[in-house]
């Protein structure tokens, strides 16, 4: 599913990512942890295409190369990123926001597009099973939403738009006990065997909840570790100096 | 460079008047070829240099010409209302059917305030000389409109070099209430020049909202001067969107002269190619207890420029003068410009009375954020924009024109390109 070879990322003449390696297979779900400031974000950042780094290496989503190709062509190939900090956008209703980005997504995959009505249908149905309020689809995008709502709403896209490729950066952060239990809920009910996660986190909460196939380390822009999900446990313990 | 100095006996051309009004369109006809076109030397001009954009667009500019009377008119079919049809300035046709007819007075407009009074803006004066249009709706006291009515500002095909003068005069009764949709239909691919002089009169407590929309991007080249004046406890609302012209100057006087009134001024526009607009406000303040809040938002691309000058004006008298203004512009091409001059003048010491102004270019984690989520750049950029936009759409609280003016805005930016 995804590839990452020796994947180097500069900005602004800094290196924060200094060879990376990870290769994901479908159905498979990798964590990642590792301390504050080690380019965790970075790596989802390129993942997702985010402009204004200088990168090197390989990346290969499906087969192909990703690095000539857009943003939004990512998305529209089925790479999800859930924001650690999703952006608030005034003077866009979310509920529109939503069925745009829906529609746009499934066009570029060769399916039809969803008149209102029965999206609204499928709407209702998965931000229900976030037990999201639905008066929160009418304001504007994350504009005011607590830091568990911000978070819930996207959830809530990576449920409509079904991706291949589901990159979580710190969604577990911000959420109180119920709502990481329907989020890892909400996790675990979209994995199957075609889809692969890159779950980033910082608490090993969230792998009792969301079972990992890998852990890996990242500290100062490499993988200095990876393991099952044995290493998330034993780091709660030794914390990241207990490693190497 | 052409001489725009007008000739005094185009004023016969247009009509036969008494000697005192011949006198007062000589006077006004002299005050204006003294100074001519305003060019950005005079400080209310200094970001719109008329003399330049008018000297460089036209060759000639014609007084008086045999325009069309007539044309096709698409009429709205998305909510009922009452009519009133203006081709080129001139009054034509009406429809009150929805309101009592006797208590509206429509007819043309004839001017018979003829007192001499030395204008700051030569086009008033130029107003003054050659106006020979426009229409006068008087609502009597106590009568609420029942539908709103939509006063359908046509420029017809054949416009070409011409200068077209008008003079509009509304005045709302006491306790009556009327709420006026603008449409501005302009036909014309030639240059033409529209100077309008608008007097709106709000008696104790009356009620005006109006919206101002101009339906397409033409060649016209407007100016409009429009004085408000309000009585005590009475209401004026005013929404502004523009389509983006090469000239567009909206010079507006909101006389707050009664106790307790309240006006309300907001506007937004999408300004692209070489589109020149410029909102200047004066809100006077003359009175205790008086609320005023202006909004206006620019959206700038390609080469486009946007002004707002807006001064608000408190009176010694004026205690508890609550006074807001506002601008934001978004600016989406460095070549684009956006000119906001802000300015207080108080006398009273117990007012309320902020200003903001900012510009930019648009927030690159949102559009980061959206293309994220499947939207190209350009798409990321019209719903921003629009977002920006339809903020100022929102607070109008008929769902009907709501979506009326939502997809007047959507027509206007479909098919966002970056250049
Ligand atoms: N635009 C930038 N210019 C300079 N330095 C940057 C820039 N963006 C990120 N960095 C730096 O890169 C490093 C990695 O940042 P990143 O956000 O990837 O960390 P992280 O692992 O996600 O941390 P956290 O756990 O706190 O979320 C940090 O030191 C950060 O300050
Ligand atoms: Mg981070």
């Amino acid at each position: 599913m995804l590839s990452i070879k020796n994947l180097s990322a500069s900005i602004n003449n800094k290196e924060i990512l200094k060879g990376v390696n990870i290769n994901i297979k479908p159905g498979e779900l990798h964590a990642i942890m590792g301390p504050n400031g080690s380019g965790k974000s970075t790596l989802a950042n390129v993942l997702s295409g985010r402009e204004g780094y200088k990168v090197s290496g390989e990346l290969k989503y499906q087969g192909k190369n990703l690095n000539e190709i857009s943003i939004d062509e990512r998305a529209q190939k089925g790479i999800f990123l859930a924001f650690q900090y999703p952006t608030e956008i005034p003077g866009v209703n979310t509920r529109n926001f939503l069925k745009t980005s829906f529609n746009k997504v499934r066009k570029a995959q060769g399916k039809k597009e969803l008149d209102a009505l029965s999206f609204l249908k499928i709407l209702k149905e998965k931000s229900n099973e976030l037990g999201m309020d639905e008066k929160m689809l009418s304001r504007q995008l994350n504009v005011g939403f607590s830091g568990g709502e911000k978070k819930k709403n996207e959830i809530l896209q990576m449920k409509i738009l079904e991706p291949n490729l589901v990159i979580l950066d710190e969604t577990d952060s911000g959420l109180d006990i119920d709502a990481l239990k329907i989020v890892a809920d909400g996790v675990n009910s979209s994995r199957n065997d075609k889809k692969s996660f890159l779950v980033i986190t910082h608490y090993q909460r969230l792998l009792n909840f969301i079972k990992p196939d890998f852990v890996h380390v990242l500290a100062d822009g490499k993988i200095v570790k990876s393991g099952t999900s044995e290493l998330a446990i034993q780091l709660e313990k030794t914390g990241y100096k207990g490693i190497n | 460079m052409l001489n725009f100095k007008i000739n005094l006996n185009e004023i016969d051309k247009i009509g036969k008047f008494s000697k005192e009004e011949k006198d007062f369109r000589l006077k006004n006809l002299n005050y204006f070829n003294n100074v001519g076109f305003p060019n950005k030397k005079q400080e209310d001009w200094k970001f719109s240099d008329l003399r330049e954009i008018v000297s460089k667009n036209f060759s000639k500019l014609n007084i008086k010409s045999s325009e069309q009377e007539k044309s096709k008119i698409n009429f709205i079919k998305d909510f009922e209302h009452n009519y009133i049809v203006v081709i080129n300035g001139r009054l034509t046709v009406s429809d009150f059917r929805f309101e009592e007819n006797d208590k509206i007075k429509l007819k043309s407009f004839t001017n018979n305030d003829f007192a001499d009074r030395k204008e700051n803006n030569p086009l008033i004066n130029l107003n003054h000389a050659l106006s020979d249009k426009g229409f006068f709706l008087e609502i009597e006291e106590n009568y609420k409109f029942k539908k709103i009515l939509v006063i359908y500002n046509l420029f017809t095909n054949d416009l070409n070099e011409i200068i077209l003068n008008s003079k509009n005069k509304i005045k709302i009764g006491k306790n009556s209430e009327l709420h006026t949709l603008n449409l501005i239909i302009n036909q014309s691919e030639k240059n033409f020049f529209n100077n309008v002089y608008e007097n709106v009169v709000l008696e104790k407590a009356a009620i005006l909202k109006n919206i101002c929309v101009q339906n397409n991007k033409s060649s016209g080249y407007f100016h409009k001067y429009s004085k408000h004046e309000l009585s005590n406890a009475s209401n004026l609302t005013t929404f502004i969107f523009p389509s983006g012209l090469k000239f567009n100057k909206l010079d507006l006087e909101f006389n707050l002269n009664g106790e307790n009134c309240e006006c309300n001024l907001q506007s937004a526009s999408f300004l692209n190619k070489i589109d020149h607009q410029e909102i200047k406000t004066r809100v006077n303040h003359n009175s205790p207890n008086c609320k005023s809040y202006q909004k206006v938002k620019n959206v700038l691309d390609s080469e486009s420029k946007g002004i707002y000058q807006g001064k608000i004006f408190v009176k010694d008298v004026a205690q508890k003068t609550d006074a807001y203004q506002l601008s934001k512009a978004i600016l989406l091409s460095e070549r684009s410009e956006f000119d906001s001059k802000p300015e207080l003048e108080i006398y009273a010491d117990d007012v309320k009375c902020s200003h903001g102004s900012s510009s930019g270019s648009l927030d690159k984690d949102s559009i980061y954020y959206l293309m994220t989520r499947g939207l190209s750049e350009n798409e990321s950029v019209e719903l921003l924009v629009n977002g920006f936009l339809s903020e100022v759409i929102e607070s109008i609280k008929s769902d009907s024109m709501k979506n009326f003016l939502k997809k007047k805005l959507a027509d206007q930016l479909n098919g966002y390109k970056k250049n």
